[in-house]
């Protein structure tokens, strides 16, 4: 009885990994500037919400992406509600992606995924700029979009090693 | 054509409309919500800002929390990296100590001479409500870069209060809630600060370029004194919001510069943002200074304290020329003392070798004086074989007894021979 109990929680742990890792990312910020990497930044967020969004969806649920998008906002500095409507935006993306493809491939999702967050930055950066008056860093912007989705390849293949070989998805990637 | 039109709609329909298994909103609601949201807080709707409120509330407590892994690596790469550094920053730091002490005085005349013709000009601002705060999250964002404190209205920290570190300006408060509050940095692109550059006394307006960096507007070429020194960049205290003086960072300035006509001039912030951990929340005001007996008090205890300054400087000063007579002298006298410490161990080895010498010189003579007699006892015995019985007394002759100095003599002399 007591196995099958701790079976239970284990599982339900291993069901929450990516609502948790979502939360972590958007409470911590992860940044590097300890190591003195001026020109270093991505957004966490964005590739997990993608990854999951499109192989997983029922992983992480609509109303926690939203949740996080207010708590990133807020730890952030930004106007509230801005970054719910991007994260839900590209949630949409993926799950459109998810719609038309027949044979998932990482290169397609990939490019994808750049078209995504631009399209998805070009918002936030019209919106902050034009309607709300923040002046921000084109460069900066660059960076983190080429960044994210760099990187985009490298944590498909580690989400995809983790649901496979760790939580024992045989269905996912 | 029509049905590659249709499989768009039908995706793009099951994208946004459809719900999941166990999803309670489509997409297309959350992102309708997030606009009515984002509508609703531009326009400062008052329940909205109340939501806001609760919300940070409870997201910067926890963000400190889940934070908490990350800072203890960081504090821990930290100590150890200072630790590898202690040697070398020790020693320079004892340089500058020593270089240091001799221009406190000098500083602290300085700033009570300034403080006297501030008050003159009634300028002098002083610092009131004085708070120091936790820095709670430090994470720059691209966006944004700003750090929260855990001081709020609660505190009395108000909007617009200048937040230092250790006496450098580092932003000023741009959010109140009730047990937190935003800084905004003056790295941020968005933070416009009135500035002072000297020598020169060149106005400017400094913005946030980078994370250690800002970037000086609205400055003329012409206007930079050309000389080869650091640039200090302090607050020009225009716009009453800060203070004036408050030091900020230096620009280099360098024959490149003037060479290209750069339109950027950069300013390299004296305090680093990325390891800020505590900080002060200060507001000025300007002090309420009247014309009356009081004021002539204070400016008279001000010159008292001056004059008392200057005397103590005078003082210092000859006691470190005294001090460096003396340390003169003392090399000297060391020299000295070593010199004859040298000396004397020499002769002291000097003295042991002609000891050593002596004593084997009669060492040797003993040996010889020993030989010699030992030759002689040999020789009379010699003798005494062949010439004793000329020369020992008997019966029949009157000769000497044997063992006496006459009977060997006679032994030597070969018999008796008168």
């Amino acid at each position: 009885m007591n196995k099958i109990y701790q079976n239970n929680i284990l599982r339900n742990i291993q069901k929450y990994i990516p609502i948790i890792l979502l939360f972590i990312s958007v409470l911590n910020e992860f940044d590097f500037n300890d190591f003195g990497l001026i020109y270093f930044s991505f957004n966490f967020s964005y590739i997990l919400i993608f990854y999951y969004s499109l192989k997983k969806s029922e992983s992480l649920g609509y109303i926690y992406i939203f949740i996080a998008g207010l708590i990133n906002d807020i730890v952030v500095g930004i106007p509230i509600g801005i970054s719910s409507l991007m994260y839900l935006i590209l949630c949409g993306a993926a799950a459109y992606l998810r719609n038309i493809t027949l044979r998932p491939s990482l290169i397609k999702d990939s490019i994808f995924f750049l078209i995504t967050i631009l399209i998805i930055n070009s918002l936030l950066f019209m919106f902050l700029n034009f309607v709300f008056d923040y002046e921000l860093n084109y460069f900066d912007q660059i960076i983190n979009i080429s960044y994210t989705f760099f990187l985009y390849f490298l944590f498909a293949k580690l989400f995809d090693f983790l649901e496979k070989n760790i939580l024992g998805n045989r269905h996912a990637g | 054509m029509e049905t590659s039109r249709d499989d768009f709609v039908i995706a793009l329909r099951s994208a946004f409309l459809k719900k999941g298994t166990q999803q309670r909103f489509s997409l297309l609601s959350l992102i309708f919500f997030s606009i009515i949201l984002l509508i609703l807080g531009s326009f400062n709707f008052k329940a909205i800002n109340y939501v806001k409120v609760a919300i940070k509330e409870i997201v910067y407590r926890s963000s400190f929390i889940v934070s908490g892994p990350e800072n203890f690596l960081k504090n821990n790469y930290l100590i150890a990296s200072n630790h590898f550094k202690l040697y070398e920053e020790n020693k320079k730091i004892i340089t500058e100590l020593n270089y240091l002490r001799g221009k406190d005085l000098s500083q602290k005349i300085n700033i009570l001479e300034n403080i006297k013709y501030k008050k003159l000009i009634d300028d002098y601002f002083i610092g009131e409500n004085e708070t120091f705060a936790k820095v709670l999250i430090d994470k720059q964002s691209p966006f944004l870069r700003s750090i929260i404190i855990n001081k709020g209205s609660k505190n009395n920290i108000k909007l617009g209060m200048v937040v230092l570190d250790e006496g450098y300006l580092i932003g000023k408060i741009v959010e109140v809630n009730f047990f937190t509050s935003r800084v905004l940095l003056i790295s941020d692109i968005n933070s416009k600060i009135p500035v002072s550059l000297q020598p020169g006394d060149t106005q400017a307006i400094m913005s946030g370029k980078d994370k250690q960096e800002g970037v000086l507007q609205y400055v003329r070429d012409k206007n930079l004194p050309e000389i080869n020194e650091e640039i200090q960049v302090l607050t020009s205290g225009a716009g009453g919001l800060f203070k004036s003086g408050i030091p900020i960072g230096t620009i280099v300035v360098d024959d490149e510069i003037f060479a290209n006509n750069k339109e950027d001039k950069i300013v390299d912030f004296h305090r680093d943002f990325s390891q800020l951990k505590y900080v002060k929340v200060v507001s000025f005001s300007k002090e309420k200074n009247i014309l009356d007996l009081l004021s002539k008090d204070d400016a008279e205890t001000l010159n008292k304290e001056i004059t008392e300054t200057n005397q103590q400087q005078e003082t210092l000063r000859i006691l470190l020329e005294q001090k460096k007579i003396a340390d003169e002298i003392r090399i000297k006298i060391q020299k000295e003392n070593n010199f004859l410490r040298n000396e004397r161990i020499r002769l002291k080895k000097e003295s042991e070798f002609l000891r050593d010498k002596s004593v084997r010189l009669k060492n040797e003579i003993l040996i010889i004086k020993k030989n010699k007699i030992e030759n002689d006892e040999i020789e009379f015995l010699k003798m005494n074989l062949f010439y004793g019985h000329k020369c020992r007394k008997n019966m029949i002759n009157n000769l000497y007894k044997v063992g006496t100095p006459e009977y060997r003599k006679c032994v030597l002399k070969k018999g008796l021979k008168k």
